[in-house]
């Protein structure tokens, strides 16, 4: 661009603009818009240890109800463990055991005498891989409701129709429900899959690198589900890839060498972390 | 010191991208010093050169475009790796607004050797003198990443705001005494008016590096010593407009 000689006063002065630091920042906080989080999960000095080695050092972090919040840290840095303590499934093998306390609604779920069954109605699980039950595309929903539940075969029916609406999968199967679960494609089990964990109706839903083996469109559905999901689930989900964490978390987590290293604000995190290993890792800078 | 990233390429971007905003604000440098010789030597072929040159920084600020546009689509930066290269983007822009306005500082005074000196066109090199120092502080500090040598730079503008106001009085003088002065004293308010631009490019800048340092913006509010709005000729009493 130039500027012609022309008794004009000069054609790029802005106007008047407000002095420095009178203009609030723009706030595009997601997080603020709906008002202030509740805590629904508090955890209180968690460590976790396979036979003697410690794999969680002592953490300390709350999940907020009806929020996502992302973990992140490099492989070994103990995120997928802390999912695994949230359901308990870590009691299913020998050696494995968890101190300090998770707290969900202020109840210790560590409690020896917590049942795991109603626990893991209330806390839902996905896996990285999808893992449909080898059973048609209804019975993988009706499964867990029938545990928990005694519906009508006209109750049963909606319920399962719901479950596979919440998930965007019903318009693709609903020609087909007594087809295997395993004849959808990978996007659609995993999928699948998240319809079966809410088809019981949780409270959290925990999602283990839910879309590592999606493609990229799959993974944008799944990523929307998880969006619309979260007006009524608390959510922890665990990935490597950190525009997906920073996509569709409101808060991030970075943990490394099992310790929590920072917790903050999803924007935060991923504008101006406040950590020095935070930076370095998501920005590729990790040694 | 910022460690490397595991893919060296990403670096050698990151690199390449200092290094044009480095230029850029080598030329906005040299475009300035020239500027201000043509006027204070009525040097027609130097204001020339000047304005010819003005080309070569729009193709730097192009580049640099480019570059970021790349950078955003392929490495999907974050951190402060974003930070930087939005810096780069905000501050070529400034640094080629500082350029047109040294090359309208250089056509302009292609018109004042058209007319006789006028005694104000000395107090012109004393404001050039400011802006060169305040950019070269500014250059300095971006490379070496110093948000405290901006902030510096920042206040600096203050000095510049005063000089251009007293100017800006001397010139209305100058008019009221002898009409015959019109013209060149009007080419000289112009002038000066640039030069006062040119340093809240030199702040706009230093605030952009202030963010990609600290990450958070430098929230206070700069003394405006520019009080040319509220100044009127001696004998013009009360008819100030408050357009501030």
């Amino acid at each position: 661009m130039t500027i012609d000689v022309s008794p004009v006063d000069s054609p790029t002065q802005s106007p008047a603009r407000p002095p420095l630091g009178t203009t609030p920042m723009v706030s595009v906080n997601r997080t603020a818009e709906r008002g202030v989080p509740q805590t629904k999960v508090v955890i209180k000095d968690l460590r976790f240890y396979y036979k003697n080695f410690e794999a969680l050092k002592g953490i300390n972090v709350e999940l907020y109800d009806r929020r996502v919040t992302a973990f992140i840290g490099p492989s070994g840095c103990g995120k997928s463990t802390l999912l695994r303590i949230l359901n308990r499934i870590y009691d299913l093998y020998p050696g494995q055991r968890a101190t300090g306390q998770v707290l969900v609604d202020g109840k210790d779920i560590l409690d020896p005498r917590q049942d795991l069954n109603l626990l893991r109605a209330r806390i839902g699980m996905v896996f990285q891989k999808p893992t449909p039950f080898p059973m048609s595309i209804y019975d993988n929903i009706a499964f867990g409701i029938r545990l928990y539940e005694s519906l009508s075969a006209q109750e049963l029916d909606d319920r399962v129709e719901q479950a596979l609406r919440r998930a965007a999968l019903w318009d693709e199967v609903k020609d087909k429900l007594k087809q295997s679960g395993l004849s959808l494609s990978g996007g659609q089990q995993q999928r699948l899959c998240i319809a079966r964990a809410v088809a019981v109706k949780p409270e959290i839903l925990l999602l283990d690198e839910p879309c590592s083996a999606l493609d990229p469109l799959s993974t944008q559905r799944v990523e929307e589900l998880i969006a619309e999901l979260k007006s009524d689930y608390t959510i922890a989900i665990v990935t490597h890839n950190m525009q997906q964490a920073a996509r569709s978390s409101d808060y991030t987590a970075f943990m490394y060498l099992g310790q929590l290293v920072e917790f903050d604000e999803t924007e935060a995190i991923f504008t101006h972390p406040k950590e020095r290993q935070t930076e370095d890792y998501i920005t590729g800078r990790f040694g | 010191m910022v460690a490397e990233h595991i893919i060296k390429s990403y670096d050698q971007e990151l690199q390449r991208l200092d290094n044009s905003i480095a230029e850029m604000g080598g030329m906005a440098e040299t475009q300035l010093q020239a500027a201000i010789e043509a006027v204070s030597k009525r040097d027609g072929d130097l204001a020339s050169s000047v304005i010819e040159a003005d080309a070569k920084v729009d193709e730097l600020e192009h580049e640099v475009e480019a570059q970021v546009v790349r950078l955003l689509a392929l490495r999907q930066p974050l951190a402060r790796d974003l930070r930087q290269i939005v810096a780069a983007l905000k501050t070529s822009t400034d640094l080629e607004r500082i350029c047109d306005y040294a090359a309208n500082v250089a056509k302009r005074s292609l018109v004042l050797n058209q007319t006789a000196p006028v005694k104000p066109v000395y107090a012109l090199p004393r404001m050039g003198a400011v802006c060169l120092a305040m950019i070269k502080d500014m250059l300095d500090a971006y490379v070496e990443r110093d948000a405290d040598k901006a902030y510096a730079v920042w206040l600096r503008d203050e000095e510049l705001d005063e000089m251009y106001t007293s100017l800006f009085r001397e010139l209305l003088t100058y008019m009221i005494e002898d009409a015959r002065n019109i013209t060149a004293c009007t080419h000289l308010l112009f002038m000066a008016k640039n030069l006062e631009r040119i340093g809240d490019h030199t702040t706009n800048i230093a605030e952009t590096l202030y963010f990609l340092v600290h990450g958070t913006p430098l929230a206070q509010i700069r003394p405006k010593r520019d009080r040319t709005v509220e100044a009127s000729p001696p004998d013009d009493n009360g008819d100030q407009e408050d357009v501030a």
